[in-house]
């Protein structure tokens, strides 16, 4: 296999905006293709298109050729788009990798898109109901916020994790998104603020959950052996692992405790060589407060049903254990689902190039992994990316 | 510009519940093979397949053994008492069909050695506790099909 770099990238602002779903393509298209100097739409060999569901939100399929029409791009070798819900970019992102460390390509996009809101909230949320087995869970209502405030129950009720711990996550990534100019949130947010926000499935309250949200990113892969033709600083993916367990809540390996996570990190870290101890940013997938505290366990950087005390002693911080979600993660950034992925590996590549705002700079970044979970969390997908 | 024609044009008002919009199943036999489920809660029992071969207890009901690949599956009763695992109420954000339902109760439940996701009627959040019993109640669509529920006991 050959190694692979990410050259650049470019994305939307993100929000609820005012733009269609190809408008969204068509900045992130530019600001990417602005980015880098040498190169252009003609010299893209293979065009992966995260999307998670573009046929329910803007009722269009066959989406990966209407992103490459608006581009200007003629894929010779490899075009589709890819579906893992809330990992769609990242799968985006590992099938362009797969183009090419193989060999199959030279150049390869993966772009990311969702636009999420539409004229009526209630059908949006509709779509975000057949995610989890429709006939069997969804019939139920279960969607994203009822099945992950049940997870934040079960947390609390074994481990005794306590709701304002969980606001704290939320504090954080808020903190961070502050400082991002293309994040949705933009202002801070205090526990008590959390607390008494909408109460949307308890325990979670609306700052406990992630944006409905429009965004569009989208970066360029190429083998590691061509990337200073295009920029003096590319960033690397060195690793990566990715574990599924189940899909209906009867047949998940655990609702407290993520296993194919901890099978992902211990598949991203070998595959890496690296140890957990190495990270110096991690981009976790914060779709629910109660997320990122079992992130944090299942990483080991804390013992189980220790997540909630971790980040009471800060260790998720920048200059804590490690940084957690400096961009400002779902919670601050929004989540538009199929260009979340795209999102984080671009904001990790402002990292390592000290690009990002110094108040939510890591400094002397050398290694980063970006992580998303999807459905029920039984699936959990990692990248782990090096500056150098 | 003078020639050019404007005209008002008419959609229908309403639309019938189109299926991709239908989060029941389907449960005639022209449509599933697990139709037997849904025959056996209109008699006020809930099944699935249990593999013949290896003894899986298989949820959702199948026709293959995921353990096994075995198309050998009998339908065995799960029982109508269970107990409340985890649990949560709707409050904010339904989807479209539930909108008048909020607010409503779903939970996890622990029911002959299966952990299945149902609503939970006639209780609010503040109601209910984990290892809570709960039992099995059918509800029936306008339609004729049915799908199963839970209620508190007491």
């Amino acid at each position: 296999m050959k190694k692979v770099a990410i050259i650049g990238g470019g994305a939307t602002k993100c929000g609820k905006r005012e733009a269609t779903w190809r408008e969204l393509v068509q900045e992130a298209g530019k600001a990417m293709f602005d980015n880098v100097d040498n190169i252009s739409p003609k010299d893209v060999e293979a065009l992966l298109v995260g999307a998670a569901q573009p046929e329910r939100f803007v009722f269009q399929v066959h989406v990966a050729p209407m992103v490459a029409e608006h581009l200007g791009i003629t894929p010779t070798k490899v075009i589709a788009t890819t579906e893992l819900m809330c990992a769609s970019g990242q799968a985006a992102i590992r099938y362009a990798w797969a183009c090419i460390a193989s060999g199959m390509a030279d150049v390869a996009v993966a772009l990311g898109v969702e636009k999420m809101f539409m004229p009526d909230m209630a059908e949006a949320q509709t779509n975000m109901t057949c995610v989890l087995d429709r006939e069997w869970d969804g019939v139920n209502a279960m969607s994203a916020p009822p099945f992950f405030a049940m997870t934040a129950q079960r947390h609390m009720h074994e481990f005794g994790t306590t709701k304002e711990q969980m606001a704290l996550v939320s504090v954080k990534n808020h903190h961070y998104s502050t400082m991002n100019p293309i994040a949705q949130f933009q202002k801070e947010v205090t526990v008590e603020k959390v607390l008494q926000s909408l109460m949307i499935s308890p325990p979670l309250n609306l700052f406990d959950c992630s944006g409905i949200t429009d965004g569009a990113a989208g970066v360029f892969l190429v083998p590691a052996e061509d990337a200073k033709k295009y920029t003096d600083t590319p960033m690397y993916i060195i690793g990566s692992g990715q574990a599924s367990i189940g899909n209906a809540v009867n047949n998940l390996a655990s609702i407290t405790e993520w296993v194919p996570l901890k099978l992902a990190v211990k598949e991203a870290l070998r595959t890496a060589k690296i140890s957990v101890n190495d990270i110096d940013i991690a981009e976790l997938h914060d779709c629910f407060t109660i997320s990122e505290l079992m992130e944090y366990e299942a990483f080991g950087w804390c013992a189980k049903g220790k997540g909630g005390k971790f980040i009471e002693d800060g260790e998720p911080y920048i200059g804590g254990k490690i940084a957690v979600n400096p961009r400002g993660g779902l919670l601050g950034c929004g989540h538009p689902l199929g260009a979340t992925a795209i999102l984080q590996s671009i904001d990790i590549l402002q990292q390592f190039r000290g690009e990002v705002s110094r108040g939510r700079r890591v400094k002397g970044a050398e290694i980063a992994v970006a992580h998303n979970l999807s459905g029920a969390a039984n699936v959990h997908s990692l990248m782990v990316y090096s500056r150098g | 510009m003078g020639n050019i024609e404007f005209e008002k044009i008419k959609r229908p008002e309403n639309i019938k519940l189109p299926h991709m919009l239908d989060f029941y199943p389907l449960e005639d036999e022209k449509s599933t093979r697990i139709s037997q489920f849904f025959k056996n809660l209109k008699e006020g029992r809930l099944t699935t397949t249990k593999c013949k071969e290896c003894g899986n207890l298989l949820w959702p009901p199948r026709i293959i053994c995921s353990g096994c690949l075995s198309d050998k599956l009998e339908w065995v009763d799960l029982g109508v008492e269970g107990e409340l695992y985890a649990f949560t109420e709707m409050k904010a954000g339904p989807p479209l069909g539930f909108v008048q339902d909020v607010p409503f109760c779903i939970g996890m439940i622990k029911i002959g050695g299966l952990l299945i996701s149902a609503r939970i009627d006639d209780a609010r959040y503040e109601d209910l506790k984990i290892r809570e019993k709960v039992k099995l109640k059918i509800v029936e669509l306008e339609d004729g099909r049915v799908f199963y529920r839970f209620r508190r006991i007491g």
